[in-house]
């Protein structure tokens, strides 16, 4: 409120100014001098009570007068800014509201506001303007992006949902974002379809395509304002704990800087167990901490970025390495200009680093894939019996397992098979369609089109039993899987019916591939030993009967209660940098989620200019409610006349014969 | 406790208005009244010449008319018609409610003293002495002695000019009874005694003290003198009415009682006048809005008995009453 909206308000005291009028009128009477006084006769208080009745009416109506004055007066200044949409010819909107719940969203727009927070009034402005016809649906960006709320035409739902939107530590996905958005309206009967993009577009993809919705889809930016400022900040993406040495990893964009990091105790961040200096550029400190030290500590950036939230995480107890196993045979899957096998070079390609691990032969006891998260096995020729209860062991344990399976597998001799892994007899056949059916292909999302025409020399036929009860990630076109996935135990098994090597297709040179070698290496850091996470990803429990569990969010020493899924293999997101405390089958289990990297770069992603376009709305910054006000004024005028039309006309009072003297 | 205590309006601004200047007024006024309407019937000596008469043993030898003895040789006596000594005694009430204007063309006093300046020249023109009383006042009152002649007129509009009316009279009955002492020592048989008063402040014991003057053939008359807002109360809004004189405070709707006062008014105005009109006299009711000349001519009326002096001659006053 401006120094001119106070001082324009601040003459509402004078209503003040009535009642003391009011009081002082009722205290003396008008003095008239007469010499006859004395045979007039003083009148009957019954007169004075009935004018003090109609002046208290009139008072306050006058008082109402004044405040609405100081209002009309104050109404030029008051800003009250909301988003509104411009229907084109009246019609109807199916409008997806894409809100952005990630980290960046957190940052302060003005004081006291975030950005968050001014999307979500945005959004809110959107419903709450909403004609008969119109219909909503939210989708949030934070990622893993999500519908929130499917299209619907009522908008008091739509309000409950949206006030259930709370802001995350989430990166953001603003492409799979707009591109669910786009599913969602692709069924909707209303003429005008619009995305709504609620985000400051900072999702770490500054240089990628602009975003547009496509498909007869209108994408609509209202808030050009919540748009990221390409702020330096900096986020703790890493820590480890080795005896009394804290790792402390930081990831900076923008202009580098000398910042200070501290380790503080958990239960109270007041207590500075260690601190060091990060020099700028560089993205690693160590920490030597004291002797007794607590066990649960958080590694604390000093203030002065963008964002503070990604300035503190939790330290992770002594983590074991969680590599991934690779058995590949390179002679059968060599590749013709030499190096490893195309297994290996795709993981060199992810630049996993030393957590790619090749294996020369699987261990016959399972204490020796204590490291391993999981394990790649390219076209093995069968199981020897110890091989197999070691792998079954491990993948019950909660181990992930990738298995592709070409003709060494399918000719596997008797007493070598795979087991509960892969039940029943496979076939090779040298038959094959000629490509996969990118629709039936979500796993490798847009890169399943890259399959369409892989033409494969031919294939592993799988039999039912292996089928039943397995998630099929990507099918041929004639509707046999390429890859599925079977849960055993606490662990999974991906098969794939192609092997890697080069004679059967070309796979392992399809993006599709590396694709799937990225979300098995996640998939086995998530779902297996691995207890840390990136904030929006989750925490996967298979095999499991009962999680229950709270988060504690960095700097924070409230807990909040997590919502667990029913189910054999629940997961869970963790929205929240911080320390999550699970108890898992009565055993108390701690998870970590940190910042991903990806929500440093605060640069925004270009959007199509027609997003911006004035016809499509905007935000009426100021409401100008002086017309209001006066009308109100001119009732209150009404009102008075009426209310001294309507008072009862002067009754002649009987006179009394009594005169007062002064003394 | 003094004067000035007595009266918390005191002195009250005397508005004298339309009634300024008082000598000239007067004379206006006396113009356009009847003068002479109370001829005396005793004969002797005067200045008109009333008839002749044998000359009888111990008449007085200056009036032998010398012209008949000489023609006729009888011996008359010229005989003149003279007027009676019919002194005007005019006391006029100068209290602090005599101050009060209202919404007429100026205060009840200058009124009450062009009427009183008016009758004294009218008398004097006839030859009576007239004499004043002035009732309150600022310095407490003044008196002329009745005489006539050119400076009696202007002894009385001296009198009358000079004095700011106040006073709180409304509880002292000693001073009124000394202020009347004069009137009531001086005025002889025949007299006529005007007061000219709104006879509402007097004190109560005024009545009987102005009664005593009509006594030994003396007639004494009232003129009451109101504002028409004293007459009519032409106030709406409820108020506080303060009184001049006596410390009345009175909160009233004035429409409420507007009917009731009059009555009041009127009953006030018929005690006094069943009271004068038993002594010989009468009342006459006056509003400074009236014309001046029909009140003098309608007092005139009332004295030489033309008409009784009474709401006739008040309704036939304000008939004529000048705008």
């Amino acid at each position: 409120m401006s120094f001119l909206t106070s001082l324009a308000l601040l003459a509402a005291v004078l209503v003040g100014a009535p009642v003391a009028a009011h009081l002082l009128r009722r205290k003396r009477a008008t003095e008239v001098v007469l010499p006859t006084a004395s045979l007039l006769a003083a009148t009957p208080p019954t007169a004075r009570r009935r004018s003090a009745l109609e002046d208290r009416g009139l008072l306050v109506i006058r008082i109402i007068a004044i405040i609405l004055l100081a209002l009309l007066g104050a109404t030029p200044f008051i800003s009250c800014s909301h988003v509104a949409v411009l229907r084109k010819d009246g019609a109807s909107v199916a409008m997806v509201l894409v809100v952005d719940d990630s980290l960046s969203m957190r940052s302060k727009l003005t004081e006291g506001t975030t950005r968050f927070d001014r999307a979500k009034n945005a959004a809110r402005d959107l419903i709450d303007g909403a004609e008969p016809g119109d219909s909503f649906a939210i989708v949030l960006a934070g990622s893993e992006a999500r519908v929130h709320l499917a299209s619907t035409t009522d908008a008091s739902a739509a309000r409950a949902a949206l006030d259930d939107v709370a802001p995350s530590d989430r990166s953001t996905d603003l492409t799979t974002a707009i591109g669910i958005a786009r599913d969602v309206l692709r069924g909707v009967p209303q003429p005008d379809k619009r995305i709504v993009v609620l985000s400051d577009l900072a999702d770490g993809d500054p240089d990628g395509a602009p975003l547009e919705a496509g498909e007869g889809v209108a994408l609509w930016y209202p808030l050009p304002d919540l748009e990221s400022k390409s702020e330096a900040d900096c986020a703790i993406v890493a820590t480890e704990r080795r005896e009394l040495t804290v790792d402390v990893s930081v990831r900076c964009a923008g202009v580098p800087s000398e910042r200070r990091v501290e380790v503080v105790s958990a239960s109270d961040p007041k207590t500075v167990l260690g601190s060091a200096t990060l020099q700028a550029g560089a993205e690693l400190v160590s920490i030597k901490l004291p002797e007794n030290s607590p066990a649960e500590v958080d590694a604390r950036l000093s203030a002065g970025d963008a964002l503070a939230a990604d300035d503190i995480a939790p330290v992770a107890l002594q983590s074991k390495e969680s590599a991934v196993g690779v058995l590949a045979d390179a002679a059968a899957a060599h590749v013709e200009t030499g190096g490893p096998p195309p297994v290996e070079q795709g993981f060199a390609a992810l630049q996993l680093g030393p957590t790619v691990r090749p294996l020369s032969a699987i261990p016959e006891h399972v204490e020796e894939l204590g490291p391993y998260a999981g394990i790649v096995l390219d076209d093995p020729p069968g199981l020897t019996p110890e091989e197999r209860k070691t792998m079954i062991s491990w993948v019950e344990g909660g181990g992930v397992l990738l298995v592709s399976l070409g003709r060494k597998a399918t000719a596997a001799p008797l007493g070598a098979g795979f087991g509960s892994l892969v039940p029943g007899v496979i076939r090779w056949s040298s038959i094959a369609p000629k490509g996969v059916d990118a629709s039936k292909c979500g796993f490798f999302s847009s890169s399943a089109n890259g399959l369409a025409d892989i033409a494969p020399k031919g294939r592993t036929q799988l039999p039912a039993e292996a089928t039943k009860d397995a998630e099929t990630l990507c099918a041929f076109e004639d509707g046999e899987p390429l890859l599925l996935r079977r849960h055993v135990g606490k662990g999974s098994v991906y098969l794939s019916t192609l092997p890697f090597d080069f004679e059967t297709s070309d796979f392992a040179l399809r993006p599709a591939f590396l694709v799937l070698l990225d979300r098995f290496v996640e998939m086995a850091r998530t779902g297996g030993g691995a207890k840390i996470v990136e904030a929006g990803k989750r925490f996967s429990f298979i095999g499991v009967s009962s999680v229950e569990g709270q988060v504690m969010p960095a700097g924070e020493q409230k807990s909040i209660a997590l919502e667990i899924p029913a189910g054999q293999a629940p997961r869970i997101d963790a929205a929240r940098i911080g320390r999550y405390l699970f108890k898992v089958d009565g055993a108390a289990e701690t998870r970590l989620a940190l910042a991903s990297e990806k929500e440093i770069d605060l640069r925004p992603r270009k959007i199509a200019a027609e997003a911006k376009d004035p016809s499509l709305g905007g935000e009426a910054r100021k409401i100008d409610a002086s017309p209001y006000v006066a009308m109100a004024l001119l009732g209150l005028m009404v009102l008075e006349l009426l209310v001294r039309l309507l008072s009862p006309s002067t009754e002649t009072a009987a006179p009394t014969v009594p005169t007062s003297r002064a003394a | 406790m003094s004067k000035k205590d007595r009266s918390p309006f005191a002195p009250y601004p005397t508005d004298w208005g339309a009634f300024a200047p008082l000598r000239l007024r007067a004379r206006t006024v006396a113009e356009g009244v009847y003068a002479g309407m109370h001829r005396s019937v005793r004969k002797g000596s005067g200045v008109e010449f009333g008839g002749q008469r044998p000359y009888v043993l111990g008449d007085d030898l200056r009036f032998i008319d010398k012209r008949s003895l000489l023609k006729h040789e009888r011996m008359m006596i010229r005989e003149f018609e003279t007027e009676t000594d019919r002194a005007l005694w005019l006391i006029v009430d100068a209290t602090a409610s005599m101050a009060f204007r209202g919404s007429g063309p100026g205060s009840k006093y200058p009124f009450a003293a062009l009427l009183a300046a008016s009758l004294a020249r009218v008398a004097l023109s006839s030859g009576d002495p007239v004499g004043v009383v002035v009732l309150g006042g600022e310095d407490g009152g003044r008196m002329v002695r009745a005489g006539a002649g050119r400076e009696a007129f202007d002894r009385v509009v001296w009198a009358l000019s000079s004095v700011t009316a106040a006073g709180d009279w409304s509880s002292e009955e000693d001073e009124l009874a000394r202020a009347l002492g004069p009137v009531h020592d001086r005025a002889r048989r025949g007299s006529t005694i005007v007061l000219l008063s709104d006879f509402v402040d007097l004190p109560p014991a005024a009545m009987a003290a102005v009664g005593a003057l009509g006594t030994r053939g003396r007639r004494i008359f009232g003129v009451q003198v109101l504002s028409p807002d004293e007459i009519d109360l032409p106030f709406d809004e409820h108020a506080r009415f303060r009184s001049l004189e006596g410390g009345v405070v009175v909160d009233a709707d004035p429409a409420a009682v507007r009917e009731h006062y009059r009555q009041k008014l009127a009953e006030l105005r018929q005690r006094w006048s069943d009271d004068l009109v038993g002594r010989g006299g009468g009342l006459i009711l006056s509003s400074t809005n009236d014309s001046p000349v029909d009140v003098v001519r309608s007092l005139l009326l009332a004295v030489s008995g033309a008409s009784a002096p009474d709401e006739t001659t008040r309704a036939a006053a304000r008939g004529g009453r000048s705008r």
